[in-house]
């Protein structure tokens, strides 16, 4: 079963690379405009042999865990509060649904001015990308935990404190990873939107050097590396520890 | 001696506005080492007086006593068997056993000493290291009184604990508390809708009747134990308590077909 999908996939995608040759072939747009595989697959070998390539993404990939991180922390925090008080809901928790509604993108200016052309300022606009949505899922999982779980620990002596931390978080583990499966894809697209915009360094400012020289298989090459990334960390990150918890809790 | 002490638990629940009176003023008394079984029809109100003598709940009046001192809150003094189990599916079975034990700061060494008693008690060895979903709704059931028993509470309280259990486990269940209760000679308050259960279990079965909950009457089934199922002796109790219950499950019927 799963080999016969993998086949499938791999029948897709060399399809792909087969029609895009053909496309090429036909000499209808010029190479600056549609490269062939081979170029394209050429400047991810130069990339990957003169480092700029393993930089970018050790760059990218460091404001994203940092930014992710400080994101999962607040988040986590401002949810549980949303949870506990009534009206820290009804009040931070409002304004938290709208800043939600805010493009990732939209929070660069913001940074520019306040932290310059700084990591700082890229992690700042991860942050902002991905906070809300750990903050709203762990709100919700919080809110739907079964009454038992919480009437059996009060049961047994639990306090208030140990309830939250030893219960309630725990309770709400799958609610939380869907907020960090929802954090990561908004921390990316922050990532590298705010790379392109600042133009400082990791992936975005690859793919922003590619424009500016003119160069589309270096700007293909690192969309395809952008890509990978994505489908690696959903497919073998979240997938994974997805699995786990939803038969653990008892959900699958 | 008097383990507990219900004294005139009244409770309100709203309604769509109106107020309902669920308990109407419910006197108990628990003696030490006892069992005793609450029969009535569902929605009668056990649960909601089994959560007031918890303190998971607040009566709108009266007192629970515990030893003679009046309760407000929940404490690991009186633990609960529900009847979903309320396990915990982030930890295995033996992590599930030791919770109240950890939570009550009991250090690791001495948690695994207390803990392996019940597991055994229970059955529960080989699967200490498994998580619930890996278990069988009896399994899970056994985990729960484990955990409620290892805070060795001085009451142990068990809300239907084996209503969603098959037949043959539950028989089973039946006659293994029985034996736990006669090795560890703990006060159990057990609610049950099944009045068969009841008359297995209890040595007082207290008859709650209908909307308003009222104490109606109390049996005790005086009879040698380990008290099997299938054992026919009992089917005397069991219509003894039918034909009290009778007249509450007619009128409920007919309240619900005029509602
Ligand atoms: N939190 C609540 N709010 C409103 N009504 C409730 C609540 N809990 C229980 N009730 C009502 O009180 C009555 C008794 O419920 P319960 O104690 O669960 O009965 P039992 O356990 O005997 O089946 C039922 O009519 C139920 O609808
Ligand atoms: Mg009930």
């Amino acid at each position: 079963m799963k080999g016969k999908i993998t086949a499938k996939r791999i029948v897709f995608y060399a399809a792909i690379v087969v029609v895009w040759q053909i496309v090429f072939s036909l000499n209808i747009w010029s190479e600056n405009i549609f490269p062939s595989p081979l170029q394209v697959a050429e400047d991810l070998a130069y990339g990957a042999a003169d480092g700029t390539l393993f930089f970018g993404i050790a760059t990218s990939m460091w404001r994203l865990i940092v930014g992710l991180a400080i994101s999962i922390a607040g988040g986590i925090t401002l949810g549980v509060f949303m949870a506990r008080i009534a009206s820290v809901n009804q009040t931070i928790g409002s304004l938290i649904l709208g800043l939600q509604s805010v493009p990732s993108v939209a929070w660069v200016p913001m940074s520019l001015l306040w932290f310059g052309l700084t990591d700082s300022g890229i992690i700042f606009v991860t942050v902002a990308s991905s906070l809300f949505a750990v903050t709203i899922n762990t709100y919700s999982g919080m809110k739907n935990i079964p009454t038992s779980y919480i009437a059996a620990a009060r049961n047994m002596g639990t306090s208030e404190a140990q309830l939250i931390t030893n219960v309630m978080l725990p309770a709400a583990f799958p609610y939380l990873i869907s907020g960090f499966k929802q954090g990561w894809a908004f921390a990316w697209r922050g990532v590298i939107g705010a790379e392109i915009i600042f133009s400082f360094l990791g992936l975005g400012f690859l793919l922003n050097v590619g424009r500016e020289l003119n160069d589309i298989s270096q700007v293909i090459s690192v969309m395809l590396v952008i890509m990978i990334i994505g489908i690696l960390i959903d497919g073998f990150v979240f997938k994974k520890i997805e699995r786990k918890v939803m038969s653990r809790w008892g959900l699958a | 001696m008097t383990k507990l002490e219900a004294r005139n638990i009244v409770k309100r629940f709203d309604h769509n506005g109106n107020p309902v009176l669920a308990l109407d003023g419910i006197n108990l008394k628990v003696d030490e080492g006892d069992f005793v079984c609450i029969v009535g029809p569902s929605g009668c109100g056990k649960s909601t007086f089994l959560n007031i003598v918890a303190g998971l709940e607040k009566p709108d009046s009266g007192e629970i006593l515990l030893n003679g001192n009046t309760i407000s809150t929940p404490g690991p003094d009186r633990t609960m068997v529900f009847q979903e189990g309320a396990l915990f599916p982030w930890l295995k079975v033996i992590d599930n056993v030791e919770f109240g034990l950890k939570m009550a700061g009991i250090p690791k060494n001495e948690r695994a000493q207390i803990s392996q008693r019940y597991l055994d008690m229970m059955q529960l060895t080989k699967f200490a290291n498994s998580y619930t979903y890996q278990l069988s709704t009896g399994m899970k059931q056994r985990v729960a009184i484990a955990r409620a028993l290892v805070m060795d509470p001085e009451i142990l309280l068990m809300d239907e604990p084996f209503a969603a259990l098959d037949a043959q486990t539950r028989d089973l269940l039946l006659v293994e508390l029985q034996l736990i209760w006669e090795r560890t000679k703990k006060t159990i308050l057990f609610v049950t809708h099944s009045i068969a259960e009841s008359v297995i279990l209890g040595n007082r079965v207290v008859v709650f009747k209908n909307r308003p909950a009222k104490i109606k009457k109390e049996f005790v089934i005086d009879y040698r134990r380990p008290r099997l199922a299938e054992d026919e002796n009992l089917l005397k109790y069991q219509q003894e308590i039918l034909a009290e219950l009778r007249t509450e499950v007619k009128a409920q019927i007919k309240r619900e077909f005029e509602e």
